[in-house]
């Protein structure tokens, strides 16, 4: 940035909140900017003139939290308190700015709904690493508490997972494990990737073999893509696959409201 | 019931191994074999949940423990071993969660009695192929069963995130015979066992993204581009794996990787059990090396003697 100054010798107009540390931990709509300030008979405009909304929240609810400490995923959301090691240690964060696995828990703390639906299109991102709940010194297990968003984003937004593709991918995409996994007891994975690759609309790039290397022309020669031939089911699988719907129905809890 | 013998492991496949990752498969168990452990695959096996399965509740549980049973009803056996990370990862995880908690131990058993399944009792462990071969052998029967030395060869071990990760769950660290988490070394071990140099490069237990290759590749790429060219860049001739997943995001995908971010990200993938496979005189074939998609062969052939 510096060297574009010198170049221009005009200093462009400053961007909202710029002076801000660590400006990407907050939202836009949250900085004022004054542009003629008196406070006291005393003119603080220029550089004093920018401010953070006050985000004190009195009326939390209470029962969102209990919504969640009930799942298995979030049954340790009490613990956090909200030291950042998850956001630090994070794999997704550098990648992603917005997505922030502490503010995240401390929405869910406060049951901020309003707050989380700006972030329902990162907040799927998480990779799994588990570098948060390696590091968090009270075993919050962050990791899973992104799972527990899930949850919470399927049951209170619905509608924003349909309007975003991405979401509505990567929801997709959980449903064809869930049908396999759940379904036939074993997971097919050359089939997993087609399906994807189909419902993301990618069908040419899996016929196409312009590249002898790419995985898929090879699997094909090799066989190994009709390896379902070869994985077969576990015996009287059906019998698993009823009780776990039977299960499913009667926990009572987020997990059962997000069923499809 | 069938006992095992003292030279034989309960074994669990996972789903991966059994298709597509055929030569992790196939090499674990040869060079098992060569040190003398039998691994016996458990019969009806069913999926571990592979990571997909963590918001409904204690279903994510079940099928895991489900295969507790049947290695403990049909094979005698309370430990299991398995070489895919997060299958262990699962397992470790379901393990942990209802010896922690009696309520969720009983929901899983209610699940088991309806589906007409053996109980689950909380005992037994699930053990990394890796671990499992350290601590039962070590790296002096590594060394021991070498008849081909990996001389010349510097390698990069990968060791991803679910081998060691999160404590709470593998108790790395925790336990003595484990692993460290931060900075794993029971590959580094067997791979200097071999005769094959191992190169620092910084990226050992970094994440490849792939719980998310199938519906977000691009951070994926992004994430393997990173750990290939560093591995590259010290000087590695393989980067070397523990797990299908890992496999997946940087051996199946690296031509995509390649496309995008250029020959910097170019380095042949293999397993472990592969290189030992290679090191306790099996051929090429055997431990599968063709099965790559990133070909290793090629440098096996560029290093000569190997092949």
């Amino acid at each position: 940035m510096a060297e574009e100054h010198n170049k221009n010798s005009v200093r462009p107009v400053a961007e909202k909140g710029e002076h801000i540390i660590a400006r990407h931990l907050i939202d836009d709509d949250a900085i004022k900017e004054e542009k003629n300030l008196v406070i006291d008979g005393v003119d603080v405009s220029g550089r004093w003139n920018t401010f953070i909304e006050t985000r004190v929240d009195s009326e939390y609810d209470r029962s969102f939290f209990d919504e969640i400490q009930k799942t298995v995923v979030g049954s340790r959301i009490n613990r956090c308190w909200q030291c950042g090691m998850c956001t630090a240690s994070c794999t997704v964060t550098p990648l992603y700015r917005r997505f922030n696995p502490r503010s995240f828990i401390y929405m869910m703390q406060l049951g901020n709904l309003k707050q989380l639906k700006k972030y329902v299109d990162v907040a799927w991102r998480c990779v799994g690493c588990y570098k948060c709940s390696q590091r968090c010194p009270k075993q919050v297990n962050p990791a899973e508490m992104m799972e527990a968003l899930a949850l919470l984003i399927k049951k209170y937004f619905p509608e924003e997972i349909k309007s975003k593709h991405q979401l509505t991918i990567d929801e997709e995409v959980k449903k064809i494990y869930e049908g396999m996994i759940l379904g036939h007891g074993r997971l097919d994975l050359a089939n997993l990737h087609t399906s994807a690759m189909r419902k993301m609309g990618k069908t040419s790039e899996l016929l196409s073999d312009k590249d002898e290397r790419g995985a898929i022309f090879k699997m094909m020669k090799d066989g190994r893509a009709l390896s379902v031939l070869r994985l077969g089911k576990p015996h009287k699988w059906h019998k698993s696959k009823d009780a776990i719907d039977k299960y499913l129905q009667n926990t009572g809890t987020l997990e059962q409201e997000s069923q499809v | 019931m069938e006992t095992l013998k003292e030279n034989q492991a309960a074994y669990y496949p996972g789903c991966a191994l059994l298709t597509i990752d055929r030569a992790y498969n196939n090499s674990s168990k040869l060079v098992s074999k060569k040190m003398g452990i039998e691994l016996v695959e458990i019969p009806d096996y069913n999926c571990c949940g592979i990571g997909e399965m963590k918001s409904k509740g204690a279903v994510s549980l079940y099928l895991p423990l489900r295969n507790m049973t049947i290695a403990k009803s049909k094979l005698g056996s309370k430990d299991l071993v398995m070489a895919c990370s997060v299958c262990y990862h699962e397992f470790t995880r379901s393990i942990t969660k209802v010896k922690e908690n009696k309520k969720l131990l009983d929901e899983v058993n209610l699940i088991l009695k309806d589906a007409d399944e053996e109980e689950y009792a909380p005992e037994g462990e699930a053990r990394h192929i890796l671990e499992f071969l350290y601590n039962e052998k070590g790296p002096d029967e590594v060394k021991k069963n070498t008849v081909k030395p990996l001389k010349g060869i510097k390698v990069a071990p990968y060791y991803g995130c679910l081998y060691t990760r999160p404590s709470m769950y593998t108790f790395a660290d925790k336990k003595p015979n484990l692993d460290n988490s931060e900075k794993p070394h029971f590959m580094h071990d067997f791979l200097e066992s071999m005769g094959a140099e191992v190169v620092s490069y910084g990226n050992e237990v970094q994440c490849c993204g792939g719980r998310n290759v199938v519906q977000d590749e691009e951070t994926s790429f992004t994430l393997c581009s990173q750990t290939l060219s560093k591995a590259k860049k010290a000087g590695a001739d393989f980067l070397v794996v523990i797990c299908p997943k890992c496999a997946g995001a940087l051996d199946v995908n690296q031509p995509k990787i390649v496309e995008k971010y250029g020959e910097d990200s170019e380095l042949p993938v293999v397993y472990l059990t592969q290189l030992m496979a290679l090191a306790f005189g099996f051929s090429e074939k055997d431990a599968q090396f063709s099965d790559m998609i990133s070909n290793p062969l090629k440098v096996l052939k560029e290093k000569g003697g190997f092949i």
